[in-house]
């Protein structure tokens, strides 16, 4: 009777323990996270602009590894927002730097080629990564 | 031949002058008994005709970044399910331009009307705001509270004292002028 109280109790210290790390599990690191997708970014920009919704459905919410030529640099508030030239006037990929990584550097060059991954939520004026790194 | 040229410089200086920020801060915060729900989006579109007073704002819902991953994932797959509604966009008006003077230095008391849509639902808003201009930058703020409920957002019996039936919403844009062409 006394060992089931005994394994009763390790189980719910276990199942306790269990959610208490699930309620707190960190955010995905970026750094390490590996691309579902890599492409140039005026391809990236591109397929949104054809097709909305079909691009939505496949790149929200992945980590897409972007490479493109630096348009134009933002910095408010400490986010620093980098947007790629995309080929056209319409508008280009938007790449926000990680406020949860470490960065090697936060300033860029207009006209320089650089390289982010980030994660994908989707298109306003730009399509916009988020929780982005430099490769 | 004069009078014509004269009369296009005059309708080109009253060309509508459009003010826009595509890194805007929305944050929304909801106080409920058992937690403190706050979540960030800095990627924030917004678009404001100084001419007509008409303004437009565009989020990303998947933009909004929590402190907690869990939370955040509760946030766009079950409440707002955002795969499927990824963007909430206000669409509305300044309705008392007569009180504001983009073109002069100062702070200006705003009141906004315009339809909120979050979810795939629309209602109808009023809330007051501040403009406050200096030189070429003009940074507008307004703080709303919205009812969860009004845009179908359902939330479980299980959690419902974790998250508040009410959000608060803080808007912060700051807006430079919109050049056509090359930015």
């Amino acid at each position: 009777m006394k060992r089931v109280f005994i394994i009763g109790l390790l189980l719910t210290i276990a199942g306790l323990g269990v959610g208490f790390m699930i309620y707190n599990k960190p955010h995905q690191n970026m750094e390490s996270a590996a691309p579902d997708f890599k492409m140039p970014a005026t391809k990236l920009f591109t397929e949104f602009n054809a097709n909305e919704a079909k691009a939505n459905e496949q790149y929200l919410d992945k980590v897409i590894e972007v490479k493109g030529i630096v348009q134009s640099v933002s910095e408010e508030d400490g986010k620093v927002s980098i947007t790629l030239d995309a080929g056209g006037l319409l508008g280009g990929v938007m790449c926000q730097l990680d406020g949860l990584s470490e960065h090697k550097r936060k300033t860029f060059e207009v006209g320089e080629i650089v390289q982010f991954k980030g994660r994908c939520t989707g298109m306003l004026m730009d399509v916009v990564l988020v929780r982005c790194v430099e490769l | 031949m004069l009078i014509c040229c004269l009369l296009l410089v005059g309708f080109t200086s009253l060309q509508a002058q459009k003010y826009f920020t595509k890194e805007g801060t929305i944050t929304f915060h909801s106080d409920a008994p058992l937690e403190k729900i706050e979540a960030i989006n800095n990627s924030v579109t917004s678009v404001i005709d100084l001419e007509s007073g008409r303004m437009e704002f565009a989020v990303l819902i998947k933009a909004f970044q929590f402190e907690k991953a869990l939370m955040q994932e509760h946030f766009n797959e079950n409440y707002m399910e955002s795969s499927k509604y990824p963007k909430g966009t206000f669409k509305g008006q300044i309705t008392n331009m007569d009180a504001i003077n983009f073109s002069k230095n100062g702070t200006y008391q705003a009141n906004i009307k315009g339809d909120l849509t979050i979810h795939g639902k629309t209602q109808s808003i009023e809330t007051k705001g501040q403009f406050e201009v200096n030189q070429a930058q003009i940074s507008g703020t307004a703080s709303f509270v919205i009812l969860v409920a009004d845009y179908d957002i359902e939330i479980p019996n299980v959690v419902k004292d974790n998250i508040a039936k009410e959000v608060k919403i803080d808007v912060n844009c700051n807006y430079k002028e919109l050049k056509k062409g090359v930015q």
